[in-house]
């Protein structure tokens, strides 16, 4: 069977910049894949091209079997989009819009059975801006479900919501891919990534960083937890030489002053050295966080910066 | 698309205060021209046609110059056409003063003693009595003034019986133009240019509906809107003041509608490039102003083009309210039927064309 989504190659370019510049990836039927990125990372402009609303500068995307140039509309029947921050019509309730973006398909779910699948069967009759963020949020997902689509493409679903209603939209996204739907999402949340998605891409500056699992991804690292010391002075170069091989320096300095960030490869056996290094370089320790490694520290491995700031 | 259509039309019922304001502005006009009688407060035209070329025609015409009622004018060709004039209500009045008037000879010979005439439309009533009072006057005065001359003593009154146009009816049709532009152009590109602004169009996009498909119903919708205003501007101005069409009732009534809907589409077209062109809705508002106050002014919305400086008549003849305005008056102010119009509806038709493909060229997205 044809991939969900294939992108070959894929550049844009706005000017002199390459906003995508030569990525290449797949996405398999019935897989939950996420595109992970800061802001500004073309996570947006990925997802417009895969959704034909630009033309690529180059490369390929096919949709399905399906060239987006070439069969826009097929694919258009087949996929369910969430546009980051679009807006409906103000002057129509709930079900109204959806009767209408019904109508644009050739067949259509009935608006009550998708208000009852996200919850909203009460506010039928409201208008989108009397609904609260998580409500709103959770209506621009049924109104990607319109059309029954077979692939589903999320642009940062959960961005600008609050914990609770964040897991809200995760439940439904997994209720949604049980149905036997392929999902696309997009996210600048680590947390987001690592919970819902089933296989990640780690896209930077335009460039695809890395393409595999989660649980992959971390333990390509090599790494089981990550040690965040603040200390009163810095280390000199020789104390940090002086490190077991078994602890790896990431950072000199992250952020703020005297604060170094270190991996430990193996376990929890290589803290004790390390704590014992610190007193005696006498640098004074004032503060220490311990933490599984997490996707943030492969961001940051693979790019050199913190995703989240 | 006809649920589309539908969709729009609910839409907009919903936007009350849109559609309110939409209405009111137009209609206030209408109140406002409608209360004011600019036919009664203006001094009616007096045309002397003087067939004695006497002294003492010369001195009626120069005590009537002095009557603040009137304002004297002519000669202006012969008694024929000066009739027609009256008739079509071109002329106010027209006072014929006959040969021989200074002739005592007449005196005996009746078959050519022949009276002074006071011919006037029956447009404005209050003012023509005042008018044929006052020309009595002054004849019999300057007659009996006159030593040797023979005292006729009387002037004839007529009477012509006028298609009674009125300035309100040609100001109606031009409220029911400004509205249909105003409300065209304005309403479309501020609603497209919202919806740009809020991915409305991007959502739209992602679905398979043919875009052109989405642009036919908010015209539809639209269309539908514009009949529905020009229908109500046009029942408050003959049902509540006494507005009146000429011709056969249905057919130019029909005619006019058809002419708001030509001229709908031109300015419908203009809407989409204006919100091309413009990257807020208060930025299409204002654009949308800027386009269509000077059309009214230009086009004849309230006054006659003729007193524009010299260069400018060309240019109100290019704007495409003028060719709506002026077919819309030949139907309903001249009682023409609407096929006399043609020129009128093709340079109408050619700007639908013309507009329609520059909207399509320079639409945007986002």
């Amino acid at each position: 069977m044809e991939d969900a989504v294939l992108v070959e190659s894929l550049v844009k370019r706005f000017g002199s910049v390459n906003a995508v510049d030569g990525i290449s990836f797949n996405v398999q039927r019935g897989e939950i894949f996420g595109i992970l990125g800061p802001n500004g990372a073309g996570k947006t402009t990925t997802l417009e091209i895969i959704e034909g609303l630009q033309p690529p500068t180059q490369g390929s995307v096919s949709v399905l079997g399906m060239d987006i140039g070439r069969q826009g509309p097929q694919v258009k029947a087949k996929i369910g989009v969430q546009l980051q921050s679009a807006a409906y019509f103000d002057y129509l309730n709930l079900h109204e819009i959806l009767a209408l973006l019904g109508t644009f398909y050739p067949q259509s779910v009935r608006p009550s059975e998708l208000l009852e699948q996200v919850d909203l069967v009460d506010q039928a009759k409201m208008r989108l801006k009397q609904l609260s963020g998580g409500q709103k949020q959770r209506f621009t997902l049924a109104a990607s479900l319109v059309n029954s689509p077979e692939v589903v493409i999320f642009d940062e679903p959960t961005t600008g919501l609050d914990p609770l209603a964040r897991r809200n939209i995760w439940a439904l996204i997994r209720e949604i891919h049980e149905g036997g739907v392929t999902i696309v999402l997009t996210t600048h949340y680590m947390e987001e990534a690592q919970n819902l998605c089933q296989r990640l891409a780690i896209m930077d500056q335009g460039r695809l960083v890395a393409v595999d699992t989660p649980s992959n991804l971390i333990s390509r690292l090599g790494a089981a937890y990550s040690v965040k010391v603040v200390l009163a002075n810095p280390l000199t170069e020789a104390q940090i030489a002086e490190f077991d091989e078994e602890v790896e320096l990431v950072q000199g300095q992250v952020q703020e002053k005297n604060t170094y960030l270190l991996r430990l490869k193996n376990h929890s056996k290589s803290l004790g050295p390390v704590l014992e290094q610190i007193g005696r370089s006498g640098a004074g320790l004032e503060h220490m966080e311990i933490t599984p490694v997490t996707l943030e520290d492969v961001f940051l491995e693979l790019t050199g910066n913190e995703l989240e700031d | 698309m006809v649920a589309l259509t539908l969709a729009n039309l609910r839409m907009m019922s919903r936007n009350r205060q849109a559609a309110f304001w939409a209405l009111f502005f137009p209609l206030m006009l209408v109140v406002v021209f409608g209360l004011i009688d600019i036919n009664a407060v203006g001094p009616g035209g007096l045309w002397v046609l003087d067939q004695s070329g006497s002294p003492i025609s010369q001195q009626i015409r120069e005590d009537l110059e002095a009557i603040s009622l009137l304002t004297v004018e002519g000669p202006g060709g012969s008694e024929t056409q000066l009739r027609e004039a009256v008739a079509r209500g071109d002329v106010d009045y027209l006072l014929i003063i006959p040969q021989g008037i200074d002739d005592p000879s007449i005196l005996n010979d009746p078959a050519r003693r022949l009276p002074v005439r006071l011919l006037y439309g029956s447009a404005n009533q209050g003012r023509n009595q005042l008018v044929d009072g006052t020309v009595r006057n002054v004849v019999a005065r300057i007659l009996a003034e006159t030593p040797g001359v023979p005292y006729l003593g009387l002037v004839e009154s007529e009477e012509v019986p006028v298609v009674q146009v009125t300035y309100f009816d040609g100001v109606l049709m031009g409220l029911i133009g400004l509205g249909i532009m105003t409300n065209s152009i304005i309403s479309i590109a501020v609603r497209i240019s919202t919806y740009r602004n809020s991915s409305i169009l991007k959502r739209l996009l992602v679905t398979p509906l043919p875009i052109w498909k989405y642009f036919v119903g908010e015209v539809l919708a639209h269309l539908v809107l514009a009949l529905i205003q020009a229908a109500l501007i046009l029942a408050v101005g003959v049902f509540i003041f006494g507005a009146r069409i000429q011709g056969n009732a249905p057919g130019n009534v029909l005619g006019i509608f058809a002419i708001v809907a030509l001229g709908s589409l031109v300015f419908l077209n203009i809407g989409f490039i204006v919100s091309a062109w413009s990257r807020t809705p208060a930025a299409a508002s204002g654009m949308g102003n800027a386009i269509t106050l000077p059309m009214m002014f230009f086009a004849g919305t309230f006054f006659s083009t003729a007193a524009l400086p010299s260069v400018l008549p060309f240019v109100a003849e290019a704007l495409p309210l003028t060719p709506m305005l002026v077919a819309m008056r030949e139907v309903a102010n001249a009682g023409q039927p609407l096929w006399t119009t043609w020129p009128q509806l093709a340079i109408l038709g050619g700007w639908v064309l013309a507009t329609g493909v520059a909207a399509t060229r320079v639409f945007k997205f986002d």
